[in-house]
């Protein structure tokens, strides 16, 4: 099918009615064939090369997470989500801590670490992921980069910065760049498309965003707009009602909750301090409290939650950051650290005989402990 | 953001700075520390820098050396002309030193590069009680991989810190033994 | 084509006010390479850039692609002329060696910086280095060697912007109401190393208001002014 003629037919259908007219729009809307690379000289095709070049640039980034396990497990549902144009989409998960994913025009696909954190189950996942593929499909790369000034934010943010770009630079530029309503719209449509075809659950598509509104909401300053991911995709009221409404019209279809948990235990920890290690307390008291809610025995929650209530140590803080860490210690199989946390508290508290006896469970677990000669010297001092 | 192209930038970033020869032998830092130097050193001097001193042996795209001295209760610990939208590390004079180099962290992340703790031990520095670690810290924008070595005590309730970073791939190894002997070399006045 | 801006005035009066010596872009010790010296030419990182009549940059992917096949074919027809016996390193290859060529950049933005950086502004040089270009990868380096066999690496970035013809009409306009509008410049160096002691021999930094990287002809001078006085015995 003509590109040209697919773009003027397929966006016809879909920028007009918007909300109500969702659901029609999406009954009329085709996945198109695959697409074939553009001439290099067309706009398209400059785009496409600079993406070429930045995935291999990506591929080889100290940033980039290479386990062959999850990386497979990502691109699987990708891949279904996807159907035909599954052979040109190529996933790449990045270790980054904040919610993002993006899809460029040459089928380059990117999963940050803090987006694979946050979702609670594979239908979530492919929420994101098919909303990106939605992008794709319908070509809206392409339609943005006409704009000029956005070709530029765009051309400076992916060809100065990489794909794995500067995180101040990002909100900048992904700001310039973002997605407009129609878009996201359309992409909200697909997305849910894709996800029922490939069996997963509409309803999990509005709860992503319900989630990540709570986080945002938890801020201090109440600014969305830092987030990389809301610079390019403005979030918006209509937007949640409209998936709601979505969901509704098309009911069934799993979560896949299970498998998700399975899939992203080795890593949950590691991503879970880099979480705390950022520093937003409230955005993460409020992703952990959500993560909490649902799994309140699991101890590495817990854990990362006394964490983020040690470091803030506003008033009533450490009180709630000992809660915490004793409860995941009931748990089990909590994070050494854990102890190591709540020895740190009871030291600055003067109560030694627990900080003795935390630190020291602290080393047993991990001898081999980065800082197990400075809480060695702790335990030392403690004794007299 | 200006049309120029970054490329531009570091040359006329360039224009702003100053580098001054920092001779052998005893040297004063800030007024409370001094250390005895066995080779040259390059300090690097612009506007806004923050309270640090920098210095380098290879230039700053390669190597940096950090000294603190003196740095006060509440007082921010970075430049903060540019990034109005970050969060900003002060120093807190009751801090621990799990506290100091979770704030030194925090500095050096705040341009989404990746850092990761070694090793952190008691160990003298200035001739107070103090720490040492070792970090390894992956930059952001250029991908390149660091080295890291910190010294630190607080004395006074003032903080004194020496940080140096350099590529783990040679460079760090070359310069390391010098940062060493310049940190077992530091005296702190009480 | 291109007019200076008001910035590139200013560089390149402090930079013309400096007569570069040999020297300059040698290592001491070094002035040749021998004749048939093995050199693997590290893959070239280039981007093109065109600035609209706003002044907004935006990347050209196709004039980028251009121009490395230019660059290519240009760099073949010199290594010829140089007499040297040149090897070229596989995609594949590259991406073991990622790690080296991140630190050549970083080593590049500082010797760039600090040894050529602001000519006359002679503060940014580092007063340890004497003047002298004095910088090494060391050992890592060996890497390059043990891969591809040779004993020398040469390495070369370019970065270049170009004024659409929307701002060219600008320029032109603009000029003779004596405001002066940046055209665009090209930035970039070719620096040749060591491949068994780490030494950087050779560094060439370029910055100027000319040249064209987009028709082969053209690109073909790039090149030569990239590799101006590449050191090879003659």
């Amino acid at each position: 099918m003509n590109r040209r003629g697919f773009l003027a037919g397929g966006c016809a259908c879909c920028v007009g009615g918007l909300v109500p007219g969702l659901a029609a729009a999406q009954a009329a809307w085709e996945i198109p064939a695959r697409f074939a690379r553009p001439e290099a000289g067309s706009d398209e095709g400059g785009l496409w090369s600079m993406m070429d070049r930045e995935e291999v640039r990506l591929r080889k980034s100290p940033f980039s997470l290479r386990d062959p396990k999850l990386q497979a497990y990502v691109q699987d549902i990708a891949c279904r989500l996807a159907g035909e144009h599954c052979p040109d989409v190529r996933v790449h998960l990045v270790r980054t801590p904040l919610f993002n994913a993006s899809m460029a025009p040459n089928g380059m696909m990117q999963v940050w670490s803090g987006l694979m954190l946050r979702v609670d189950n594979e239908a979530q996942l492919a929420a994101v992921l098919g909303h990106e593929i939605g992008h794709y499909l319908a070509r809206h790369s392409v339609e943005r980069l006409r704009d000029a000034k956005s070709r530029s934010a765009f051309g400076m943010f992916i060809g100065m910065f990489g794909a794995v770009g500067q995180l101040g630079q990002l909100g900048l530029y992904a700001g310039m760049f973002a997605y407009s309503r129609e878009h996201e719209t359309q992409a909200d449509s697909i997305g849910v498309l894709l996800m029922r075809k490939a069996g997963y659950a509409a309803a999990e598509a509005a709860k992503v965003w319900e989630n990540l509104q709570l986080e945002t909401k938890a801020r201090p300053d109440g600014d969305a707009s830092r987030s990389p991911f809301f610079a390019t995709h403005p979030p918006a009221a209509e937007r949640q009602q409209a998936l709601a409404e979505l969901a509704q019209a098309s009911p069934g279809g799993v979560a896949n909750e299970a498998p998700w948990r399975e899939g992203v235990k080795p890593f949950l920890r590691d991503w879970l301090h880099e979480e705390v290690k950022r520093g937003q307390h409230e955005e993460s008291l409020a992703l952990l409290g959500r993560m909490i809610a649902r799994s309140p025995a699991a101890a590495d929650h817990r854990w990362a939650r006394g964490e983020v209530y040690r470091l803030r140590a506003k008033e009533g803080d450490l009180d709630r950051a000992v809660a915490d860490y004793l409860a995941a210690i009931a748990g089990g199989g909590e994070p050494p650290d854990t102890h190591r946390g709540l020895g740190m508290i009871y030291r600055a508290r003067r109560q030694s005989p627990e900080a003795r006896t935390s630190f020291q469970r602290y080393l047993e677990l991990a001898p081999e402990a980065p800082d197990s000669a400075l809480i060695k010297s702790y335990v030392e001092e403690l004794r007299t | 953001m200006r049309t120029l192209p970054i490329a531009l930038l570091f040359l006329l970033l360039a224009g702003c700075a100053s580098v001054a020869k920092v001779e052998s032998g005893e040297r004063s830092l800030g007024e409370r520390m001094l250390v005895s130097l066995d080779g040259p050193w390059n300090k690097v001097s612009a506007p806004d820098m923050g309270p640090a001193e920098v210095w380098t042996m290879e230039g700053r795209p390669v190597d940096e050396l950090l000294i603190y001295s003196g740095i006060k209760n509440e007082q921010v610990i970075h430049a903060t002309a540019m990034g109005a939208n970050r969060k900003n590390f002060a120093f807190r004079s009751g801090m621990q030193p799990d506290e100091i180099v979770a704030m030194f962290e925090g500095m050096l992340t705040r341009d989404g590069s990746a850092f990761k703790l070694v090793k952190l031990a008691p160990a003298d520095f200035g001739g107070a009680k103090g720490f040492r670690f070792e970090y390894s810290l992956t930059r952001k924008v250029d991908n390149v991989q660091l080295s890291g070595l910190g010294f630190g005590a607080v004395s006074s309730g003032e903080l004194f810190a020496l940080l140096y970073q350099a590529p783990r791939l040679a460079f760090f190894p070359r310069h390391q033994p010098r940062v060493e002997q310049m940190a077992r070399s530091a005296r702190i006045k009480t | 084509m291109r007019l200076a801006s008001s910035v590139f005035a200013v560089l390149a009066v402090l930079l013309a006010g400096v007569a570069w010596g040999q020297s300059k872009n040698l290592a001491p010790g070094f002035t040749s390479l021998p004749r048939g010296a093995a050199v693997v030419v590290m893959p070239t990182d280039i981007e093109l850039f065109s600035i609209s009549g706003g002044g907004v940059v935006e990347p050209k992917a196709d004039w980028t692609e251009a121009a490395m096949q230019h660059f290519k074919t240009a760099l073949r027809d010199k290594k010829q002329k140089l007499g040297l016996r040149v090897l070229e390193l596989a995609e594949k290859d590259a991406d073991e060696l990622a790690e080296v060529n991140t630190l050549h950049a970083a080593v590049a933005r500082a010797i760039a910086l600090h040894h050529f950086g602001s000519g006359a502004l002679r503060e940014t040089q580092l007063p340890t280095k004497e003047g002298k270009l004095d910088w090494s990868l060391g050992e890592p380096v060996q890497a390059i060697k043990k891969l591809t066999g040779a004993d020398y690496a040469l390495f070369s970035w370019v970065r270049d912007s170009y004024a659409s013809a929307e701002r060219q009409a600008a320029m032109v306009v603009l000029a003779f109401v004596g405001v002066g509008l940046g055209g665009g410049m090209q930035v970039g160096y070719a620096s040749l190393v060591d491949l068994n002691t780490g030494q950087v021999l050779w560094f060439n930094p370029l910055l100027r208001g000319r040249g064209d990287l987009r028709e082969a002809d053209k690109a073909a001078e790039t090149v030569e002014a990239l590799l101006e006085q590449f050191p090879v015995a003659k």
